[in-house]
């Protein structure tokens, strides 16, 4: 087990520096620099911002002195915001959409798991199409569409919730519902389909032969298989939760991380972007070692050696 | 007082940035020689209480006020704007604006890392040195009667001395190409411009001295730009780049910072060391850096925020807008959006398919369909300087009956499909009538395209001009969207083929703004046109004193450009922002950048404003009478100058 988790550990490090490399690759390649605007700059301006930033470098030497400083786990100042660090911002914003994509996951995994499990329990019935058709639902409105709809009905029709921006325990209401309902449709969905097939496996007929009561043979025997593919789900759902979701960011203007990178990428901001790739791809390859480990606990099946 | 501004700012160090939505806050925090009109955006007394002007107008003399202080409680001197201007210009800092003060004698050398040459006698190679004797007389004004006289004054007064790249490798470069050049700096020893060398001086302590090239009579003007507002000498020293944080930053301007939770809001508050600051009415402004339209509005409805930047009503929301019809304003602004023609390639290098094209879109329709421009047919946009409008009538008037032409004919030339099929036959590419429309199917449609940023207004707009050259000339030309830092390249390079979206924002209220982008060989017009006859009328027009005939000069040069037809002119933008009825003091002014100490909040619904397109009438004596005040030391500068000794001529 421990050995196991060393040697994945192990891989994030060259995997990471791969991820980082390949964006740095791809944002060299793309037309433009971060400070080109409508304007153009007279060449004297232009050699003194190349000059500043290192610019004027050769290539290779630009790309050392940018994995020295992702190795560091340092990545300078952003270029779009001179003065502020990489690190600074990346921690500053982090909190705002971790807020809301956990409060969004915990609510999705409460709604998802009910709607799923009572839909196997009793399907084909009423309860089952019921959830399915809501489900579906969640999966087909996209949050940019679900955003506005509800600040409407809520925030400018009743005036329970403010429209948007940060603030107070009301200002979270309406971008966590809207975040969470996809989640909660693909939940649902996932949570049926698993409980199904684990209904019909034989486990489960020996469980209730040897004379379990029912709510044994569900709680503990049905669930932990039926949700596996819940967890296998949750461990990239949650990283890019956690990372912001740029469009749920934006209809409500909450300073998460999700715009701030898009918005790097939109203005070259290349230490930026480099920056919450690589805490991306870190945090994602992580999620996905702790739900294999996880695994390991739920289905008696699997085993690490 | 709560304001959505637009993106984040990018830093608050003014020489640093140079978007809109930064100028909007670094206006309330920094104070600069002058500061913008609320309704003109023409200069004000700021910290100069006046000025004078030198009779060759290459000469400014700024008297500042005594009890001008940062945000810490230290005044404000001469020296600490010789320091914000020398900052500005550093190459390390590498400000994307400097450029706008190239006008400030050796500033542009110094910024570009260039050297003096010296000789061994220690005389210096001056520009007139090298220059070829040609043709031309040169106009010689009489010598300038200085301001006040000074060592440094009279470095500054004698001629230009001539620069070259420090760097040695540029050097060669440039000799290699120029052989007398190469002999003229043999031998020779090159000294660095520095900062010092800037033609800034502090004359005393409240006595600023600043020496341009030439006359350039839009210069005031530009001096309102953050660019060159004053900061903190001391403050930056100590803490270098990390002055602007919160906890470091020291301010000039009417507020200070309090909060700034970035992406979130930016909060400023009225600062009482200011020497303005019994005018300043808010206590204090929230700026929200939001982008998104949707939400704005959302926020706008819900009562969350006062007022809104500009264009952040799209045309397609009129209707949903109506019940608040009275809060938004549509006046035009300092800013109008062309397609540029590339001339330097077939078949746009035909002026007659150049002719062709930009007769054959009906640019009034396009501003109905549109709703938020108005139809634009030179370069300038209308509505925006009414002298200088005033000047063009005249000029163009006189042209064209030279021409044989009178000014409706010309202003018909807004759209003439007739006229445009008949050119572009004329040019070799017949339009030949077949049922119910044209069709032209010699013209190249594979050389050509429309090229623009992606967005949904530019789409629209493209897509409204393809059907008009469908329409009209029978001739469908392709759409080719770019996401916007792709497409800059394209344009800046002159590489797009046929036509490419652009628009033009005016840093200040002179028409020169506008006219200049086509000035020198390396031009930003990205029209790959280029004609040094345009250049020579551009600079007749900033050497002519008299205001009116500068005008007139420069509307000749218009009249000449527009000749060529480089660009088809689309539309002169407007505002379209809204602002509750109880914010006051805020005028939809051309550059939307409210000097935010005559803002106020109205607790008495009478006094609200009525309407926002009749606001620019509105008499507020909440604003007019401190800007009476304001306004009244420079008035009196002017009449005790009014009879100046007459130099001889």
């Amino acid at each position: 087990m421990l050995s196991f988790i060393l040697r994945r550990l192990l891989i994030i490090v060259p995997m990471a520096l791969l991820v980082v490399t390949l964006t740095w690759g791809l944002i060299r390649i793309a037309p433009g620099t971060f400070y080109s605007s409508e304007k153009k700059l007279p060449p004297a301006i232009e050699e003194n911002i190349k000059k500043k930033y290192g610019l004027d470098k050769p290539w290779y030497q630009q790309y050392g002195l940018m994995m020295y400083n992702v190795v560091r786990l340092d990545f300078g100042d952003s270029l779009k915001y001179p003065g502020q660090t990489v690190n600074e911002i990346i921690w500053r914003h982090l909190p705002y959409s971790a807020t809301i994509g956990l409060l969004a996951y915990v609510l999705a995994l409460v709604f998802g798991l009910t709607f799923g499990i009572i839909a196997a329990l009793k399907q084909n019935s009423l309860w089952d199409y019921g959830s399915m058709a809501l489900a579906m639902l969640g999966l087909s409105v996209p949050n940019f569409v679900l955003g506005p709809i509800l600040v409407l009905g809520f925030a400018l029709g009743i005036y329970w919730f403010p429209p948007a921006r940060w603030g107070t325990v009301a200002n979270l209401v309406l971008p966590v519902i809207t975040l969470s309902a996809i989640y909660a449709a693909y939940i649902a969905r996932l949570t049926r389909a698993g409980m199904l097939e684990v209904m019909r496996s034989d486990y489960i007929r020996t469980a209730r032969a040897k004379g379990l009561d029912e709510k044994t043979v569900l709680l503990k025997h049905a669930l932990r298989g039926g949700i596996i593919p819940v967890v296998s789900f949750t461990g990239p759902a949650l990283a890019a939760l956690l990372a912001g979701t740029v469009v749920v960011e934006r209809v409500f203007a909450i300073p998460g991380l999700g715009n701030i990178f898009i918005q790097s990428v939109l203005n070259r901001d290349e230490p930026l972007t480099l920056g919450i790739v690589a805490f991306l791809s870190i945090l994602i390859m992580v999620f996905n070692l702790i739900v294999d480990i996880s695994y390991g606990f739920l289905d008696p099946r699997i085993r690490y050696e | 007082m709560r304001y959505v501004s637009g993106g984040e700012i990018e830093s608050l160090d003014p020489p640093i940035t140079n978007s809109q939505p930064d100028a909007r806050i670094l206006i309330a925090l920094f104070d600069g020689l002058v500061e913008y009109h609320p309704k003109t955006m023409e200069p004000i007394p700021g910290i100069a209480e006046s000025w004078e002007t030198s009779s060759d107008g290459t000469e400014y003399l700024f008297h500042l006020r005594r009890n001008a202080k940062f945000s810490n409680g230290d005044p404000i001197t001469a020296s600490d704007f010789v320091y914000s201007f020398r900052r500005g210009f550093a190459p390390e800092l590498a400000s994307r604006n400097a450029y706008l003060g190239y006008y400030i004698k050796y500033s542009e050398a110094y910024n570009s890392d260039k050297s003096f040459v010296k000789d061994s006698s220690g005389r210096f190679l001056l520009k007139k040195d090298l220059e070829e004797k040609n043709g031309d007389e040169q106009v010689v004004g009489p010598p300038a009667a200085t301001l006040a006289e000074s060592d440094f004054s009279r470095f500054l007064d004698s001629p230009e001395r001539f620069t070259v790249p420090s760097d040695e490798k540029e050097r060669t470069k440039l000799t290699d190409k120029d052989l007398k050049l190469k002999a003229a700096l043999a031998g020779k020893e090159f000294v660095p411009v520095k900062a010092e060398d800037i033609g800034v001086e502090a004359v005393d302590d409240y006595t600023l001295r600043i020496k341009l090239y030439q006359p350039a009579p839009f210069f005031l003007g530009l001096l309102a730009h953050q660019f060159f507002r004053v900061v903190p000498h001391k403050v930056i020293e100590q803490w270098g780049n990390d002055w602007t944080r919160l906890e470091h930053i020291v301010t000039s301007g009417a507020f200070k910072l309090s909060v700034h939770r970035p992406y979130d809001v930016l909060i400023v508050t009225r600062d009482p060391n200011n020497w303005d600051a019994a005018n300043v009415k808010l206590d204090s402004i929230e700026f929200y850096p939001l982008d998104e339209q949707t939400t704005m509005m959302n926020l706008y409805k819900a009562g969350s925020v006062d007022a809104l930047y500009n264009h952040t009503v799209p045309a397609a929301w009129f209707e949903q807008i109506r019940p608040f019809q009275a809060e938004y304003s549509l006046q035009p602004e300092i800013a109008c959006e062309f397609y540029v023609m590339n001339v330097k390639k077939k078949p746009m290098d035909d002026l007659k398919v150049r002719q062709a094209f930009a007769l054959a879109v009906d640019r009034g329709a396009l501003a109905k369909f549109r709703k938020t421009i108005k139809p634009l047919i030179d370069m300038t946009p209308e509505g925006i300087f009414p002298k200088y409008e005033e000047a063009r009538t005249k000029v163009y008037t006189e042209e064209l009956k030279k021409k044989g032409s009178t000014l409706d004919e010309w202003k018909a030339r807004v759209f003439d499909a007739e006229k445009a099929r008949k050119l572009l036959t004329d040019a070799g590419f017949a339009v030949t009538k077949t049922g119910d429309g044209y069709e032209c199917p010699s013209f190249p449609i594979d050389k050509v395209n429309i090229t623009y940023n992606t967005a949904e207004s530019n789409k629209a707009v493209a897509e409204f001009i393809q059907a008009q050259w469908k329409q009209n000339l029978g001739i469908t030309v392709p759409l080719k969207n770019m996401e916007f830092r792709t497409f800059l390249p394209l344009l800046n390079k002159v590489d797009y083929e046929g036509f490419a979206r652009r628009g033009w924002v005016g840093d200040y209220m002179d028409p020169y703004t506008f006219l200049s982008l086509y000035y020198s060989e390396n031009n930003e017009g990205a029209t790959g046109w280029w004609d040094p006859k345009f250049d020579k009328m551009l600079d007749n027009a900033n050497n002519t004193t008299d205001p009116q005939k500068r005008l007139e000069i420069l509307a000749q040069a218009e009249f000449y450009i527009m000749q060529q037809q480089i660009i088809i002119p689309l539309g002169t933008n407007t505002t379209s922002w809204m602002k509750k009825p109880y914010v006051k003091g805020m005028y939809p002014n051309p550059g939307t950048l409210h000097p935010w100490k005559f803002v106020y909040i109205e607790r008495d619904p009478s006094k609200w404003t009525a309407d926002m397109e009749t606001i620019m009438k509105d008499e507020d004596p909440a604003v007019n009478v401190p800007l009476k005040a304001l306004m009244a030391t420079q008035e009196q500068m002017e009449t005790s100058k009014a009879t100046p000794p007459v130099a001889p001529q």
